[in-house]
């Protein structure tokens, strides 16, 4: 089994993406052997009012069973968001919440990012933080978010140490300097931007964070599946119960899912 | 029993051997009907059951440390051909390219190629090379290419120096005419302040058109279309220039990339590169939407075929 912790539903509005609805997504995930995939509404990212992509998300996924795990995305900058939070937690049952700051326009570490951060943490939910969507380099002139960094996270892991963190999409992170912070047992690294072989960034983040800190992530339909399964398939050499840690069972502790 | 990051390396070393094939310049690899050990294939579910198998060469790959030096640190190296081992990729095109925005003297150059023979002479059957060379340097570059040449390499390394529509390029293009070698060169059509500030040299799909025009018989790649920023731009712009081929490699591993680049150039002309994303770069080739025979050729035998060219 295999649960992909980093994965969208919607369009981008910068670029094509190669799936942009729940039935897309579905295709993609037979064709690559994911049997379930962490899932928020990219609309909520670009949408003055992130809850329409929330009420969209759950309309899209409602066909499909459990093969979407549904993440709610929050501004809390916006009108009534404690409301639309509470909306989807007891309602839709939505198992973690994102944030994305530099899209929203406040900062993880300002009065509306910790209004933020101490709501999610009262529900005992992790949030979800993104490093980026995109890389830089190729940005569309409208597109002036700033990558998420990592000194802000271990300052906001610090102010909230009850908080879990789900860390979708993240380079350059420190085992040590997570651990420092607070982190260790308390975040969930995907690991589609690190690696098994050369780097080794993946067996060292394993080594000082342990084994129930990495997740399998793909960042589709941005990113291509494939290198995503190839890590996983390099990592079939580990004890049989870590590599399925990694595959679905740190996913599903972590996010309290039932599988 | 908590994992050892020791033994995770070992292990992961360990699952694929040596394909034993031996490199003997200009060929790289051998037919690919010759009977092969079949290593052991991941049967992980998504991925092809044979893709550590299948043949791969990487033509862009680099060593960074000072081989050629008696303390040399080789556990870079070492890391790299593991990597290729554990993946299947037979050969890595290796080259050692001054970056940071510096101007180097042929000296530095030449101490940048002889890291390369160092790699190249300690892993044979592994790695091939690419001579790194700096425009600017006039005859001493066409020197330092000749002497590369010489002790075994195939290719040449163009950094962010000097844009390829410069005609500072001519006389390195003209001597890798001369030699029937390739030459790699960094690209990027990056759309970001930093970036564009800290490589105001960059060349993108145009220059390369732009030099590919005036030396159709050139043999000029375009790097890391994964790499180098806007790549739906440098694709469309390299649609004219019949004559560049582009690699795939770049950490960017955004999906369709592969297919435009087949739809839109045709798959003749994409080379099979990671640029040190190993994982990412073997990945996205399986994911992409290819048949067995446009996938051979992406992974291998496109540049078997450049580099063929030299016996020609």
């Amino acid at each position: 089994m295999i649960i992909d912790v980093n994965a969208f539903i919607g369009h981008y509005p910068f670029r094509k993406l190669a799936a942009r609805n729940a039935e897309q997504m579905i295709e993609l995930m037979d064709a690559s052997g994911i049997d379930r995939a962490v899932v928020s509404s990219l609309h909520s990212v670009f949408y003055r009012d992130a809850h329409r992509g929330n009420e969209e998300l759950m309309e899209q996924i409602q066909p499909h069973g459990s093969r979407f795990i549904p993440v709610a995305t929050v501004n809390p900058k916006y009108a009534d968001w404690r409301h639309d939070l509470e909306e989807c937690v007891t309602r839709w049952k939505m198992k973690a919440v994102t944030l994305v700051p530099e899209h929203h326009g406040y900062s993880l570490t300002d009065d509306d990012g910790k209004a933020a951060l101490n709501q999610i943490a009262e529900y005992g939910l992790p949030v979800v933080l993104t490093q980026r969507f995109e890389d830089r380099r190729q940005r569309h002139h409208w597109d002036v978010a700033n990558d998420l960094d990592v000194a802000t996270l271990t300052t906001v892991a610090e102010q909230h140490p009850r908080l879990k963190f789900l860390l979708s999409n993240w380079t350059g992170l420190s085992g040590t300097r997570l651990a420092a912070a607070g982190l260790k047992g308390r975040c969930l690294i995907d690991f589609a931007r690190s690696h098994v072989v050369l780097f080794k960034s993946i067996p060292r983040l394993i080594e000082t964070l342990g084994v129930e800190s990495i997740a399998f992530g793909s960042h589709m339909p941005f990113d291509y599946v494939g290198p995503s399964l190839v890590k996983l398939a390099n990592l079939e050499s580990l004890p049989q119960a870590d590599y399925e840690k990694i595959a679905w069972r740190n996913a599903a502790a972590f996010l309290n899912v039932d599988v | 029993m908590k994992p050892n990051r020791r033994e995770i390396l070992k292990s992961i070393g360990g699952v694929i051997g040596a394909s034993g094939l031996t490199f003997s310049s200009p060929t790289l690899v051998g037919d690919d009907k010759l009977p092969r050990e079949a290593p052991s294939s991941s049967g992980t579910v998504g991925l092809p059951k044979n893709w550590r198998s299948m043949r791969k060469i990487d033509v862009h790959a680099h060593v960074w440390q000072s081989l050629h030096l008696p303390d040399a640190d080789w556990s870079g190296a070492e890391d790299l051909v593991e990597a290729a081992e554990t993946l299947g990729i037979e050969k890595l095109c290796c080259s050692r390219p001054i970056t940071g925005g510096v101007m180097a003297d042929t000296e530095k150059v030449r101490d940048a190629n002889d890291s390369v023979l160092a790699a190249m002479k300690r892993y044979p059957d592994r790695i091939a090379g690419f001579c790194f060379v700096q425009p600017g340097n006039g005859p001493a570059a066409l020197a330092e290419i000749d002497r590369c040449v010489d002790a075994g390499m195939i290719g040449v390394k163009l950094y962010n120096q000097f844009k390829y529509s410069d005609p500072i390029l001519f006389p390195i293009a003209e001597r890798c005419i001369a030699h029937r070698i390739p030459i790699i060169g960094h690209s990027g059509h990056v759309t970001d302040a930093k970036t564009k500030a800290s490589q105001p040299n960059i060349s993108d799909s145009l220059d390369f058109c732009m030099l590919s025009e005036r030396y159709p018989e050139l043999l000029l790649i375009m790097a890391h279309v994964n790499g180098g920023g806007d790549w739906e731009w440098a694709i469309k712009a390299l649609r004219a220039c019949p004559n560049v081929y582009l690699d795939t490699s770049g950490s960017v591993l955004e999906s369709d990339t592969i297919g435009m680049c087949v739809q839109e150039l045709g798959h003749k002309r994409i080379l099979f590169g990671t640029d040190s994303t190993m994982e990412g770069g073997v990945g996205k080739i399986l994911s992409a939407d290819l048949t067995p025979t446009q996938r051979g050729d992406i992974f291998w035998r496109n540049l078997q075929q450049i580099l063929d060219r030299r016996s020609a």
